[in-house]
This record gives C-alpha cells, sequence and structure tokens, in this order.
C-alpha cells in the first residue's frame, strides 16, 4: 500500500472501464484522425501536411485532456463508487494521478492514430530528429490543457461538462489555428487568437515539427519565441490553479 | 483510547442543525448500531467519523488520530452503498482495487469464499442481484483485514438463510475483538446483532443502552385483543388495527384492562406482552417516523 501500488491500481482501474467501454474510447481517440483524414489528408505540399499532422495531433491530445480526463472527472465524481473510494486510506491525489496516467496512455494513442493515418493517406515530411522535439512540445501543452480538463471537471456538473468541453474543444481547435492555418482564419480572430492557449502551443510545436525547412507562412516563426514558452506557463498555473479552487469548492460543497 | 469518537460534535447545513453536541464513543469489542428515522444525523455522524465531512464545532477521532487523514482510515473498513459498483470491472477487479490499500490483505479467493462470492469473481460486479451486491459490499468492508468495521444496512436485500450467514459471520469479527459500528433501517438486525443501541433523533443522542435496557426504558407494553369498538383510552400510548385485532401500546398494561373493564368494552384474546425494539424506537421517535 505505498504510494507506488495505489497509484498503479487506480491506473489499472482507469484503463479497464475505459477499455470496457469502446463505444465511448474508440470514437474519442479516432475522431480526430478521421477529420484529418476527411478535410486535409492528401494535400500536396509535404510541408503543410506536416504542419497540420502536428495541429490534428494537439487537437488528439486536447479530446483526451477535456473529454476522457476532464468529463470523465465531472461525470464520477459524485458516483456512490467514488464516495465509497474516499473511505479508503486513498490520498486523493493518488486516484487522480491513476487517472492522470490513463489520460496519458489514451493521449499517445490517440496521437499516433493521428500519425498513421497522416503517413497513409497524405505526403508527409517529418525529419528524423524532430520527433523529441515534437513529443516535448506536445508534452508542454498536454499537461496544461489536463489541468483545464480538471478544472472542467470540478466547475461544471456531470451533464454541462459535456457540451462545456465541446465547445470550448471546438473553439479552441479553430481559433487556435489547428483546423486552418492562423494566417487562413478570418481577420477578426487576429484580437483573441493569438493569446489563446492553443495557439501558444502551436506556436511551440509547429517549429518543433517543421524545424528549419518552414518558410510556409509569414505569421510563423521557424523557433518558438520566449514569449509563447511563457504565455503555455502562465496557462499551466492559472488551470491549476482553476483546478485546485473547483476541487475544494466540490469538497465544500459535498465534504466539508 | 477509542476505537471511534466524537467529542461534543456539531455540525449545520445551511440553517439545518444536522448534529447538536453529540457524544459517542464505540470502545474495543462492540458492536454499536446507531438507529434513527431519515435525516436524523446517522449519516452525518458516520461521515464525520470517516473523515468526509469535518465538524463545525467538537472532534472526531479514529483510533486516536484525525479521521480526515487517509492513513487514520488503514485498520477500519466500510461497505459501499448499495448498487454503487462500477459497470464495467470485475468482482475479483473490484476486491483487488480496495485492497491495494492496505498493507496486510487476506487472498481474495478466501475472501469473496468467506461472503458466499467464490463463483461469482468474474462477473461484473454493477450486473450482481441485490443480494450479492450487499455481500460484495460486505465483503469489501473486510478486504483490508480491519480491526473495526462501519457497515451501512449491510443484509438488506439478502434472502433469510444468506442473512443468517452473515450475521454469524460479524458475530465472529466481534468475537474475534473486532468493533462494529451498525447503521441500519431494519430494527431486527439491531436486535439481533448489537451489543449497545444508540438512538439519534433530531440531531441528537436520544438514548443510549443495551436492546433490553432502551425497551424497559420506554417502558412500554404491547396489548392485543379482539373487540368491535374501542373508546377513548386514557392509558393507550397508540392503537394498530391489525386484521380485526387491536393492538394497544401502553406504558400501564394493569390500568388499561382496568379501564377496559370499566368501559364496558367486551374483548376476547387479551395477550399482553413487553413491546420490543422496533415498538420503543417508534416511540422514542414520535412514532412512523
Amino acid at each position: 500500500m505505498t504510494a507506488l501500488t495505489i497509484t498503479r491500481a487506480h491506473f489499472k482501474d482507469q484503463m479497464l472501464q475505459h477499455l470496457r467501454a469502446p463505444g465511448y474510447l474508440v470514437p474519442t481517440l479516432a475522431m480526430p484522425a478521421m477529420f484529418f483524414f476527411l478535410f486535409q489528408g492528401g494535400g500536396e505540399s509535404t510541408v503543410g501536411n506536416t504542419f497540420t499532422m502536428a495541429s490534428y495531433m494537439m487537437w488528439a491530445i486536447l479530446a483526451v485532456a477535456f473529454f476522457q480526463f476532464g468529463v470523465g472527472i465531472a461525470s464520477e465524481r459524485s458516483t456512490p463508487w467514488e464516495s465509497f473510494l474516499r473511505t479508503l486510506p486513498l490520498p486523493p491525489l493518488l486516484r487522480l494521478a491513476g487517472r492522470l496516467l490513463a489520460a496519458m496512455v489514451f493521449a499517445v494513442v490517440a496521437a499516433a492514430i493521428v500519425v498513421a493515418v497522416s503517413y497513409l493517406t497524405t505526403p508527409i515530411s517529418m525529419a528524423a530528429d524532430r520527433w523529441v522535439p515534437l513529443a516535448a512540445a506536445l508534452l508542454a501543452g498536454g499537461f496544461t490543457m489536463a489541468f483545464a480538463g480538471i478544472a472542467i471537471g470540478y466547475w461544471f456538473s456531470p451533464k454541462a461538462a459535456q457540451p462545456v468541453a465541446t465547445m470550448a474543444w471546438l473553439l479552441l481547435a479553430y481559433l487556435g489555428g489547428l483546423w486552418a492555418a492562423p494566417s487562413n482564419l478570418p481577420a477578426w480572430t487576429e484580437n483573441i487568437a493569438p493569446y489563446l492557449p492553443t495557439r501558444l502551443w502551436g506556436n511551440i510545436t509547429w517549429p518543433a515539427v517543421l524545424g528549419d525547412t518552414t518558410t510556409l507562412t509569414t505569421s510563423l516563426t521557424t523557433t518558438a519565441s520566449l514569449t509563447d514558452w511563457l504565455g503555455l506557463a502562465g496557462y499551466a498555473v492559472l488551470f491549476a490553479a482553476l483546478a485546485v479552487w473547483g476541487y475544494q469548492r466540490d469538497e465544500g460543497t459535498n465534504y466539508a | 483510547m477509542f476505537i471511534a469518537e466524537l467529542d461534543n460534535v456539531g455540525k449545520h447545513y445551511g440553517t439545518v442543525e444536522a448534529l447538536k453536541d453529540v457524544d459517542l464513543r464505540v470502545e474495543k469489542g462492540e458492536l454499536v448500531a446507531l438507529l434513527g428515522p431519515n435525516g436524523a444525523g446517522k449519516t452525518t455522524a458516520v461521515n464525520i467519523l470517516l473523515g468526509q465531512r469535518r465538524p463545525d464545532k467538537g472532534t472526531a477521532r479514529l483510533f486516536g488520530r484525525n479521521p480526515t487523514k487517509p492513513a487514520a482510515r488503514t485498520p477500519v473498513g466500510v461497505t459501499p452503498q448499495q448498487t454503487a459498483f462500477p459497470q464495467n470491472l470485475k468482482v475479483r477487479e473490484v476486491v483487488g482495487l480496495v485492497q491495494a490499500h492496505y498493507p496486510d490483505t487476506p487472498s481474495g479467493k478466501h475472501l469473496l469464499d468467506r461472503f458466499g462470492l467464490a463463483d461469482l469473481e468474474g462477473r461484473s460486479a454493477g450486473g450482481l442481484s441485490g443480494g450479492q451486491q450487499r455481500r460484495l459490499a460486505l465483503a469489501l468492508a473486510f478486504a483490508g483485514n480491519p480491526k473495526a468495521v462501519f457497515l451501512d444496512e449491510p443484509t438488506t436485500g439478502v434472502d433469510v438463510e444468506a442473512r443468517h450467514n452473515l450475521w454469524t459471520g460479524i458475530n465472529s469479527f466481534v468475537d474475534a475483538g473486532g468493533t462494529v459500528l451498525l447503521t441500519t433501517h431494519y430494527l431486527e438486525e439491531a436486535e439481533a446483532l448489537a451489543s449497545r443501541i444508540v438512538v439519534i433523533h433530531h440531531g441528537s443522542i436520544i438514548a443510549e443502552g443495551s436492546v433490553s435496557e432502551i425497551t424497559a426504558s420506554v417502558g412500554l407494553s404491547q396489548v392485543r385483543l379482539r373487540a368491535d369498538h374501542l373508546p377513548e383510552l386514557a392509558n393507550a400510548d397508540r392503537i394498530e388495527h391489525n386484521n380485526g385485532i387491536k393492538v394497544i401500546y401502553t406504558a400501564d398494561p394493569d390500568a388499561l384492562v382496568q379501564e377496559l373493564a370499566a368501559a364496558g368494552v367486551q374483548f376476547v384474546g387479551l395477550e399482553i406482552t413487553r413491546a420490543g425494539l422496533e415498538d420503543a424506537f417508534l416511540t422514542l421517535t414520535g412514532g412512523g417516523q
């Protein structure tokens, strides 16, 4: 019953529960890859395709952070089973750690499906030395958005969490420039979009995947600026604070 | 040191006073039944003892420690509420998940066997029948070799034979030095198991003692008879009509019978018995909830 044993048990619990609900899991994991295939696949510019592949990987990870992780917390936190688990000698953070580890596995799977579909359907040029920076960029943004997922999970009721997460997922993808490159977005978005967490995340991820080869658009630099990293870190702190606040508020409502 | 202790505990929910200055102490080897109508404060008292809620005033201790610290709950087993099991986990996996939190556990097979669940370990926990879910709930309370268990309605919905087996199991746990805090609506269960009854009503403890002490303190007798019509009876506490039989609850059966005779009531089949725990409970809590 060390912290490790407990975390492993909750990781296994989450993995089993999700793997046995394929009707929910498969669409969540496959949808970003499907949209890539339907709307983006087959483009001629390998640089453009690679850029888009990275965008859809972010979108896929965002889906896991919001739906499987965030909405999962919202729908389970007030169930009698979760109340029973609270009576065990279980530090609440270890249950969360088990959830987070399971979400990370599914995020990797969702992103890998995007990569597989991209390579199978579209000309991609990805230098071998780009995978590590790409993984680092995806991980940084993935954690930031996982904090946002926890915040959604604790601030919204089980019923509200799903539509709220869906709306945030779609808006953040569109304005962030994950569907269409930022330079192709309507002019009115210019007042908000550059400050959104998905845009900052993209600003870090796109250069990571394209390296020095890019001349894709004038709005993109080939290296992420320090401002992008700081901005994303700021969002991570903000979302983590909202998550902790939401958690304490929920404790206060149900367990004070 | 007490196994579980509430020391002058008060708790509000908004303007509702759920507990008022409650003192409750459970000693090692006791089987205490906490009884009360719905909303009386039983659940709040148990939740505070298990660290699920914080008291507004007073202190709660579990094995001498603060129950909101997860490690303080290690020697305690708890039954989950009915129909609470995850749909997608097998019985064996539910047991494994719970056992991962304890340093010393019986083998899962042995545990399931003890609660008559040996054939069900591969079944979906959410798909068990009501009685099977109750038995699994009880098995989970004992999954970590506890020194004390908190049982909530342990045998509701279980058939008679299984119920008596479970009661035997609970009794042998107590005989071996274990401690039980039981909350139940099923008074026969409290009567069969409890070494001490605590009755809680409107957030306060209103009676406390062994089953016979509680029934004696209420001092209620049951007078049963057949009669067509009963007049107003000064000595009757409460009257129930049961298929033509009148059941009269009274503190003074002698005076009641004299009153009946004086009023010229034509009755047959007179029986007088000391009222049971259920009758005492209804009287203490103002009858019929």
